[in-house]
């Protein structure tokens, strides 16, 4: 009876195979992947070398104010002013600003591929079919997968973990930017066409501002997920409050743990109702 | 309609949970080790494991989590037997074997190494490979000072970088410490690599590629087994300057160990585990072995015990040692 | 009606959607109906051998219920939608020829499109929608923003220009649809049910704005509408459509005078008569008539005779002119005027053409009669009582003959 239960066959999958190509890739294109780690590497300092030049009461009191216009009401702004600045209370302020330009970069990156991409498959019905299922993947698939071969490519650091949270945290914006454009009226797009729109013109002078609100949301998830791989990356070496969190993790140092994860989920908190806030302005003027 | 389905939905997935219910008792004859997520622990495991179940007639599974995970469970008793821990890489081990939190039942292997490696071709040069000498003098630790731009940050070009140990490894302090004591504070950058995975993928990377790369590694792995890497000389091993970072690491003990009370439930078995004893080469070769041949730890495990047949002895009773031997063949 | 040249023509035009096109057109040739082909077939009959002339100048009413085809057809016109087979029109050029580039230009000039539910955007104010379809052929900034508010201005929203579209009526945002379709200064207007979200109130406004706007404009109008009464008020012609067939084209009247079948009768008894039939049919011949040099001796003899308080009074080309009562007649009389001068102009006048319902308003304060013009010259007058017992009767058909006679 044992046959019942036993699956007929195994599949031999050449897996060293696939190391070797992974491998061989990596050194066979190394001008190509030094120039792209070069161009991170800029990336990633120029953002951090920006950030680390404003005292840190000024973006504590740009806090306070953006929160203010968000809500008109003060309290909101002392709140928020009070939490960023207890991340810098606690000493973590540097680690903070190296967690923050790793998810701006990884979210501009997101930005600048996923809403083209969204776009396109927004236009083409094929394209989306062959992009959904890779965003899936991109999606489940466990990060650790592609976290080891990313540092294959880009060694360790935060090259691979910008290359890593991208991955990850591109998947909302490509989504969201694609469901917002092809849930436009379809009243308002035939009447763009009817006046004798190009495609491009109906995309960019209709369906886009209209579905910006949608793609918005997405940019929000986006940002979200980028801080939600912020503890992940550091496990291939990227410095920031993540590497603070596992530290303290493999430490079994469950205070320390605390504070360091606590000062995520500020900066992710603060990050989140910020841009939040932003959509629903520009929803209001609409 | 829709709120049906949702109901149905919601009895399907309890009874599917009430199915799942946990099939506990395992019984006394059921021994849990730890894998704490490296080869040679699980090669080591699935070793002790097969003698386990030829030699005493007992059942056995892993428990896997991280290090620091994995010694909470142990103390907590979830955990019976942890056959390969490396005492340095935590901190509280030697005050909780005193207190008798946990069992110190013997030394697995102590001829181990570990410390700050380079390539060899770094030093040496590879014809093969074409690949010249870059730093033909390299000899110490100390000597890396000289080679700031050699082993340069991609991320701070103008500094050179030292990988560094595991973060809330026992070693990663230790390095830390020597890393400011030696004054490499100017011209290098201490980077943490974040798990002992990306610290492999890093080393292979690079090695792949022929270029210079200076990090902390230890044996027995079969990374050190497949690769050529050179570990750099330091001062003589001090027990008391040691943790200031000051000397080469000594060879750590890497011991067998058991939760409290696990002696007097498994006496015999216990007795063997005091007695299990291999060494850091041996433990590379099967590793390399494991690496090369695509064999699964279980077969690895076989690989190991036919190659080193001679130590069953050492081990087992002979009643016990044939009894794993039949089953070997 | 005289011959006007038409500007849309539709040859055997028709619309399937489904895999089994080809097997469903067989049935169909055979007589089929749509139900019959999906069960079949599978293949929705959207459109099925439409034939149609639309002349130059004219408001051309597509009606039916929802399905049968009418809003289909209408996006065929600039190609929404892409027709199974048959051909279009535009002045002798096939449009299922265009090329893109010839497609882009025809709807940027010739064509241009109002929609139910206003198809606005809202992330543009009501001036900078209006200025869509200028915009997108590149026309100048300033140019495009002097016509968008000309626009504006004739379908009434000035002092709006700037108003988010959210903060509209449903009334308002169709005009801005239309507004925005005017702009382009096209030739062929399509409008898809434009009025049928509007509540009832400001679907009249918008009828008699649309009807004004037209009496100015002449456009060539293809008006689509599940609304039997709209379709007689504003359509030249009507085409009455049913499952993706064209089932009879014809004026209003034609079409209450000689319905095509039972369904056309069904839908025409929808109809509100009064809004259906026109002056031409209530009104009487006036008995007492004189001319504007008659003495007023003569008009109270007249008047006198017929046994009638007052008179019609044309001049010698039989304009209308006004009215004299027997009182002011006998007080010219007395004063030795003549009926010019004692002549009363304040009298309600309808043309030959306007319904009922128009009419009727008339009589809220209307002392006398009401005289029926055709051009100036007088026709016939209603008074209160015939167009009452007109309506109390039952058959068209009676009426009509009555009339004629």
């Amino acid at each position: 009876m044992n046959w019942l239960y036993q699956f007929p066959f195994k599949l031999n999958i050449d897996t060293a195979a696939i190391d070797d190509a992974v491998r061989s890739f990596a050194v066979n294109n190394e001008a190509i992947l030094q120039f792209m780690r070069r161009g991170l590497n800029g990336l990633l300092s120029s953002i951090h070398s920006t950030l680390d030049f404003i005292p840190w009461w000024i973006l504590v009191i740009v806090v306070f104010v953006l929160g203010f216009l968000q809500t008109k009401k003060i309290k909101t702004g002392i709140v928020y002013a009070v939490m960023l600045f207890s991340i810098g209370a606690v000493g973590l302020w540097p680690l903070m600003l190296l967690t923050l330009s790793i998810v701006i970069a990884s979210v501009a990156i997101s930005l600048l591929l996923g809403f083209p991409i969204g776009v396109l498959i927004s236009m083409n019905d094929r394209a989306s079919s062959i992009v959904r299922p890779i965003l899936d993947t991109m999606q489940t698939m466990p990060v650790f997968v592609y976290l080891i071969p990313a540092v294959l490519l880009f060694g360790l650091g935060r090259v691979p973990a910008v290359m890593a949270t991208t991955i990850y945290a591109i998947v909302p914006i490509v989504r969201l930017t694609n469901l917002g454009i092809r849930q436009v009226n379809e009243e308002v797009v035939e009447a763009a066409k009817s006046f004798g729109s190009t495609r491009i013109q109906a995309m960019v002078k209709v369906q886009i501002p209209q579905a910006f609100a949608t793609i918005m949301a997405g940019l929000n998830q986006t940002l979200m997920m980028a801080m939600a791989m912020v503890v992940t990356a550091s496990m291939i070496g990227a410095s920031g409050l993540g590497m603070e969190v596992l530290i303290s993790v493999n430490r079994v140092e469950v205070g320390r743990g605390l504070v360091s994860g606590t000062a995520v989920v500020i900066l992710a908190i603060l990050l989140d109702r910020l841009s939040q806030g932003w959509v629903k302005d520009k929803e209001e003027e609409a | 309609m829709n709120m049906k389905k949702l109901i149905t939905m919601m009895a399907i997935s309890l009874l599917a949970l009430a199915g799942c219910a946990p099939s506990t008792g395992s019984g006394s004859g059921h021994i849990v080790m730890a894998d704490a997520g490296w080869d040679s622990i699980r090669l080591h495991n699935h070793v002790v494991g097969f003698i386990a179940e030829n030699a005493f007639d007992l059942t056995w599974s892993e428990m896997s989590g991280s290090t620091p995970i994995t010694y909470e469970a142990f103390k907590n008793g979830e955990i019976d037997v942890y056959t390969e821990f490396w005492t340095e890489n935590v901190a509280p081990y030697r005050g909780d074997v005193e207190s008798g939190v946990i069992l110190e039942l013997g030394v697995n292997f102590n001829d181990n190494y570990q410390g700050i490696y380079v390539p060899r071709y770094v030093i040496e040069g590879d014809a093969a490979r074409g690949i010249e000498p870059m730093a033909p003098n390299l000899r110490t630790v100390k000597d890396l000072l000289d080679y700031p731009d050699l082993f340069v940050d991609e991320e701070v070009p103008s500094k050179g970088r030292i990988y560094g140990g595991i973060p809330g490894w026992a070693v990663d302090e230790i390095l830390y410490k020597k890393f400011m004591a030696y004054g490499f504070d100017d011209t290098f950058i201490y980077f943490r690599p974040g798990s002992d995975a990306a610290l492999s993928a890093a080393i292979i990377s690079a090695y792949d590629r022929g270029e210079p790369i200076a990090a902390y590694y230890w044996e027995p792995t079969w990374l050190m087994a497949q690769y050529d890497l050179v570990l750099l000389e330091d001062e003589p091993f001090d027990a008391d300057r040691f943790h200031e970072g000051l000397t080469e690491f000594g060879a750590a003990d890497v011991t067998v160990a058991a939760r409290k009370g696990f002696d007097t439930e498994f006496p015999e078995f216990t007795e063997f585990l005091s007695n299990y004893s291999t060494s850091s080469a041996m433990t590379s070769a099967a590793l390399l072995h494991m690496q090369v041949s695509g064999d699964d730890y279980l077969n690895s495990a076989k690989w190991f015990l036919r190659e080193y047949d001679e130590y069953l002895d050492q081990w087992l009773s002979a009643e016990q040692a044939a009894a794993v031997r039949q089953a070997l063949n | 009606m005289e011959e006007r040249k038409a500007i849309i023509r539709v040859e055997n035009l028709s619309k399937l959607y489904g895999r089994n096109r080809q097997e469903a057109a067989e049935l169909l040739k055979k007589g089929a109906d749509k139900n019959e082909v999906l069960k079949k077939t599978g293949v929705t009959t959207a459109l099925w051998d439409v034939n149609l002339d639309i002349n130059e100048g004219e408001t051309f009413v597509i009606i039916g219920l929802s399905g049968s085809g009418k809003s289909t057809l209408v996006r065929c016109f600039n190609r929404l939608n892409k027709p199974t087979s048959g051909k279009i029109f535009y002045k002798d050029q096939n449009i299922g020829e265009l090329t893109k580039k010839e497609l882009l230009n025809f709807r940027r000039d010739n064509i241009a499109m109002v929609f139910q539910h206003f198809g606005l955007m809202s992330h543009r104010n009501v001036v900078t929608n209006v200025e869509y379809g200028l915009e997108i052929k590149n026309v100048g900034k300033q140019l495009r923003r002097e016509k968008a508010l000309e626009m504006i201005q004739m379908v009434g929203l000035e002092g709006f220009e700037y108003s988010p579209i959210g903060s509209l009526s449903g009334g308002m945002k169709q005009r801005v649809g239309l507004a925005r379709a005017l702009a382009n200064e096209p030739e062929v207007l399509l409008m898809d049910e434009p009025f049928s979200a509007l509540d009832p109130l400001v679907k009249r406004d918008m009828q008699f704005e649309l009807l004004s706007i037209q009496e100015k404009m002449r456009k060539t109008i293809i008006f689509i509408t599940h609304d039997i009464n709209e379709a007689f008020k504003l359509g030249d012609r009507v085409a009455i459509m049913r499952d993706g067939r064209v089932v009879q084209i014809g004026t209003p009247e034609e079409m209450i005078t000689n319905p095509a079948d039972d369904y056309v009768k069904e839908f025409i008894e929808g109809a509100d008569k009064a809004k259906v039939m026109t002056a031409r049919h209530v009104m009487v011949t006036p008995q007492c008539i004189v001319k504007t040099h008659d003495g007023a001796n003569r008009a109270i003899q007249e008047m006198r005779s017929n046994n009638v308080p007052s008179a019609y009074v044309v001049n010698d080309q039989m304009e209308f002119v006004g009215i004299i009562t027997l009182d002011g007649a006998m007080k010219a009389r007395d004063e030795k005027l003549k009926v010019k001068d004692a002549l009363i102009t304040d009298v309600k006048m309808v043309d030959i053409d306007d319904t009922v319902d128009q009419v009727m308003t008339m009589f809220a304060d209307a002392k006398f009669p009401v005289a029926v013009l055709k051009g100036k010259k007088l026709r016939g007058i209603i008074s209160k009582a015939s167009v009452i017992t007109t309506l109390s009767e039952s058959s068209f058909e009676q009426e009509n003959e009555k009339s004629e006679a």
